[in-house]
Parts: structure tokens; C-alpha cells; sequence
């Protein structure tokens, strides 16, 4: 999760762009989705294969039932042994396209099933990627605010406790700037009282400038 | 997810499995639901395919014919099955008893003839003569009539026994089939809870802080369960705690140098120098 605003919709300061979905970052978490991904492809496919495997051996006992019988049918004359032959050559290509057609459904279906699982679990990495990125500019002191997540995302609600929690620090943070503003410009006024007086304090004046640069400081965080 | 409830010492227990329903029983139902109609829809086939392998296959055990029983009143066109009735031979009887006989026993014989009964070598039925004194019947059925019978039921009875077996078989593979499909929804079902719990558990964890976080409140934040999954994401959301701690020391720490300088100049008292005093303490409380 190093580039944050490249595959959310994260604000930056030049221009909010609503971004779409990227097939070139659907694999936002590897490990999260890989493992949910293999578990229900690889799941498929052993079933698949199971039962393909059990539909192909009825089969080829059913023709192999009809071959011995033909067999014995066709023993004592010698001139219905080429149908007989015939016969077992397409019960045995029968068969064997069983196979190819079962094996091409299985991994289409793999194929397909992959794909969709991709797109699914995307909706959940999503989400937690845009997250991760606000917490990196919260670790900053970057307040920003927070866009919403794309249509279709999934964890909305946890998407909306962090939203409610951002605003709540960020309205919490520009409260303390007006104050730190407030109290900033009566005390700058109440120092320049006494500086008139002839009380000039330098140690409350380097505060000051302190707070003012701390002030300008978190004003551009919330930016 | 419900907030409210934070613990640290927070421990997996099947009670509190479902924490986020709808991410959950989604991924769950999915995998389940996928499983499910995998395994009806190629177990339909596969019992469409078992269904003509065992038809083929009696098909084929009917094929093999049974010697056939013989009858003792065989059709007229199977002279090999057809069971000599018993001849019986009759000693001649004496001058002048059959005239007083033959008109009583005339009459009897023609209603316990069959009616289709063919013509053939030896009678049909037997005329019985009644000696006054003794009668002989001589049976004359072919010696290996018992064996004949028995080969004959004892075929039937295997036919009999291949069709069980292949019925038996057939069925086998229903219930095995039936038995695995509802032993691997079962399976999933708990799995997939199980898994998505490693997920929906540290959403849980951060939804909670995040709530803390909502009311001013930036307690110490502790690590998440062994096994649970976005381990990474949970470290960035720490940063992110850290971040939001370090920004109220830094607060504090330029608020308090000025209130400091400000008592220092005389200047305690100011209205200005209240209000960051009470900003201050609400700031060292939250991070507490």
C-alpha cells in the first residue's frame, strides 16, 4: 500500500478525480484476497473433478458393459465383428470427449470463478486500501477531507464510523486552531499594551511566534 | 458492529462468531451457495449417468438367459424342455373285466385331459385300469430334471441377486452423494464464518477505537488476536493513532510554553491564557 491516491479516491491537493476501477489494481491485498480466491477456486475444482471423475466412470462402465455384450454377440459370426468394432471405437471417442468437454467446463468454470472472485473480494480491499491511505495522512497530522467510497464497495459501515470518527477530529482540530487563533491575537494585543508601557517580554513574544507558526502549521493540515 | 463494548482481553467464542453480518454471511453464503449448486448439478449428472449404467447393466444380466425350467406340460414347439409324463404301465387286465370297465371309465377321461394338450408319442393322460388286485405306475422323467430345476433357480436367483446389488449400488451413490453435499455445506458454512471472523475481527477492533477516537479519546491501542488477517492494515491505523497522539502533545506542549510565558510576563490571568489553560486540560485528558 504505497501510493495511496493512485488506485481511491483520495483528495489530493491538485484535483479530486473520482477514480474508476483499474483491472491493473484489483489485487489490492494480496494475501487477504489470494487466500479467499484459492480456497473457493480450489474448492470448485475438487468438487468438479470429483464428480466429473464419477460421471466418467459410469460412463465408461456403461460402454464397456455394452462392448462385452456386443462382444459376446458378435463372437460366433465374423462378419458383425466390424460393427462390433465400430461400435467400441464410438462408445470409446464418446468417452473421451466426455473428458475434453468436463475439463473444459472445469476450467472455464475456475477461469470465470477466479475472475468474479477478483472483482468481489476487490470490494472489500477497496475500501480497507482507501482507509489505510487516510490513516497514513492521519499518522502525518493530514486532516483532509475524506471522499466517499465507490458504488458497489462493500464495508460501508465501517467505512462510516471512520468517516463520522475523521470529521469529528478534524471539526475537534479546527475548533482548537480558532482558539489557539483567538487567544493568539489577544495576547499578541496584550503584549503590544505592555511593549507601549515599556514591558516588552521577549520569552512570551517567541511563544507566540511559536503558536502563530504552529497555528499556520495545522491550518494547512486541514486543508 | 456495536461500539460500545470494547475489550482488550477479547477472546474468539462461537457466540460472537457473526460480528459483521452482512461481510460475513456474504463471502460465507457465497462459497456455500457455489458448492451447493456445483454438487447438485453435476451430482443430477452424475445420478443420470449411474441411472443408465445400471439399466445398461441389467440389460445385460437379462441377456444372459437361464436355462428354462422344464415343464411337465410343455408348448407344443419345445420338444427339448418337455418332461416324458410319468408312464404308466398297467398290467393287462383279465378277460372280461376291462367290458365291465371301459363303459364307468370312458366317460371320466375326457375332463381331466388339457384341453390343448398336443398329440405326441405317449399319452397325454393315463387310462387307468383298476385291477382288483394291484396297479404299478413307472415314472419315467429324464434323470438330470432335479439338476435342470436347480440351475435354474439358481440362475434366476443370481440375476435376482445382480439386480439388487446393481440397485444397491446405484443408491450408494445417491446417499454418499447427498452425504458429502450436505457434510461440505455444513463444513463451509462454520469455515467460512471461521475465516471471515479473522477479517470482520480487527474491522471490529478499529470500529471500536474508532468510536474512542469520535469522542475525544485516544486511548493506548493494543495488539490484535493471534490468527487475525489484515495484520497490515491494523499497523497503519496504530500510525494513524500515533499521529493523532502527536498532534495533541504538540498542542500542549506549544500551548503550555506560551501559558508558561504568560504567567511569566504577568499575563496570567487573561481571558486568552483561560482558555488555552481549559484547551490544555482537555488535551492532556484525552490522551490519558
Amino acid at each position: 500500500m504505497s501510493d495511496p491516491t493512485a488506485a481511491t479516491g483520495l483528495p489530493t491537493p491538485a484535483a479530486r478525480v473520482k477514480h474508476q476501477r483499474k483491472l491493473s489494481n484489483y489485487l489490492l491485498d494480496k494475501s487477504l484476497q489470494l487466500r479467499y480466491i484459492l480456497l473457493v477456486t480450489i474448492l470448485s475444482a475438487v468438487i468438479s473433478a470429483a464428480l466429473g471423475y464419477m460421471i466418467y466412470d459410469q460412463r465408461r462402465t456403461a460402454s464397456e458393459s455394452i462392448e462385452r455384450d456386443l462382444q459376446a454377440l458378435t463372437q460366433a459370426d465374423s462378419s458383425r465383428q466390424e460393427f462390433e468394432q465400430h461400435v467400441a471405437s464410438v462408445l470409446e471417442s464418446d468417452d473421451q470427449a466426455l473428458i475434453y468437454k468436463m475439463v473444459a467446463v472445469g476450467f472455464g468454470l475456475v477461469v470465470i470463478l477466479s475472475a468474479y472472485l477478483v472483482i468481489m473480494t476487490h470490494k472489500v480491499a477497496g475500501p480497507l486500501f482507501k482507509v489505510s491511505s487516510y490513516f497514513e495522512h492521519m499518522a502525518d497530522g493530514r486532516l483532509g477531507p475524506v471522499t466517499p467510497l465507490r458504488r458497489g464497495d462493500m464495508l460501508q459501515d465501517f467505512f462510516g464510523d471512520f468517516k463520522s470518527m475523521h470529521e469529528s477530529l478534524r471539526a475537534r482540530a479546527s475548533a482548537d486552531v480558532v482558539v489557539m487563533e483567538r487567544a493568539l491575537a489577544a495576547l499578541r494585543t496584550a503584549e503590544g499594551d505592555a511593549a507601549a508601557r515599556g514591558k516588552p517580554d521577549q520569552s512570551l513574544d517567541e511563544a507566540l511566534a511559536a503558536l502563530d507558526h504552529h497555528v499556520a502549521n495545522r491550518k494547512k493540515q486541514l486543508a | 458492529m456495536n461500539a460500545k463494548s470494547a475489550d482488550r482481553s477479547y477472546k474468539r467464542s462461537w457466540k460472537n462468531l457473526l460480528i459483521n453480518k452482512r461481510y460475513q454471511l456474504r463471502f460465507t453464503l457465497f462459497m456455500v451457495g457455489l458448492s451447493a449448486v456445483l454438487m447438485v448439478g453435476l451430482g443430477i449428472w452424475v445420478m443420470w449417468v449411474a441411472n443408465e449404467t445400471t439399466a445398461v447393466s441389467m440389460t445385460s444380466v437379462r441377456g444372459d438367459a437361464c436355462p428354462r425350467l422344464p415343464s411337465l406340460h410343455p408348448p407344443a414347439g419345445d420338444p427339448e424342455d418337455r418332461v416324458p409324463a410319468p408312464s404308466m404301465h398297467l398290467e393287462e387286465a383279465p378277460e372280461g373285466a376291462a367290458p365291465r370297465a371301459a363303459p364307468r371309465a370312458a366317460p371320466r377321461t375326457p375332463p381331466t385331459t388339457p384341453p390343448a394338450a398336443p398329440a405326441t408319442d405317449e399319452p397325454r393322460h393315463v387310462n387307468v385300469q383298476i385291477d382288483e388286485s394291484s396297479m404299478t405306475l413307472t415314472t419315467t422323467l429324464p434323470p438330470d430334471l432335479a439338476d435342470r430345476i436347480a440351475a435354474h433357480w439358481t440362475c434366476e436367483l443370481r440375476q435376482v441377486a445382480t439386480f439388487d446389488r446393481l440397485e444397491r449400488g446405484r443408491r450408494r451413490i445417491l446417499w454418499a452423494m447427498i452425504a458429502t453435499g450436505l457434510a461440505l455445506v455444513l463444513g463451509l458454512a462454520l469455515y467460512g464464518i471461521k475465516m471471515t471472523h479473522r477479517v470482520a475481527g480487527p474491522l471490529f477492533k478499529v470500529s471500536l477505537y474508532l468510536s474512542k477516537m469520535r469522542e475525544g479519546r485516544f486511548d493506548k491501542v493494543y495488539n490484535l488476536r493471534k490468527g487475525d488477517q489484515l495484520v497490515e492494515f491494523y499497523d497503519h491505523f496504530k500510525l494513524a493513532h500515533g499521529g493523532i497522539v502527536t498532534m495533541q502533545q504538540d498542542d500542549i506542549a506549544r500551548v503550555a510554553a506560551v501559558i508558561a510565558a504568560a504567567d511569566a510576563a504577568g499575563m496570567g490571568p487573561h481571558p486568552a491564557i483561560a482558555e488555552l489553560r481549559e484547551l490544555m486540560a482537555r488535551k492532556e485528558k484525552s490522551i490519558e
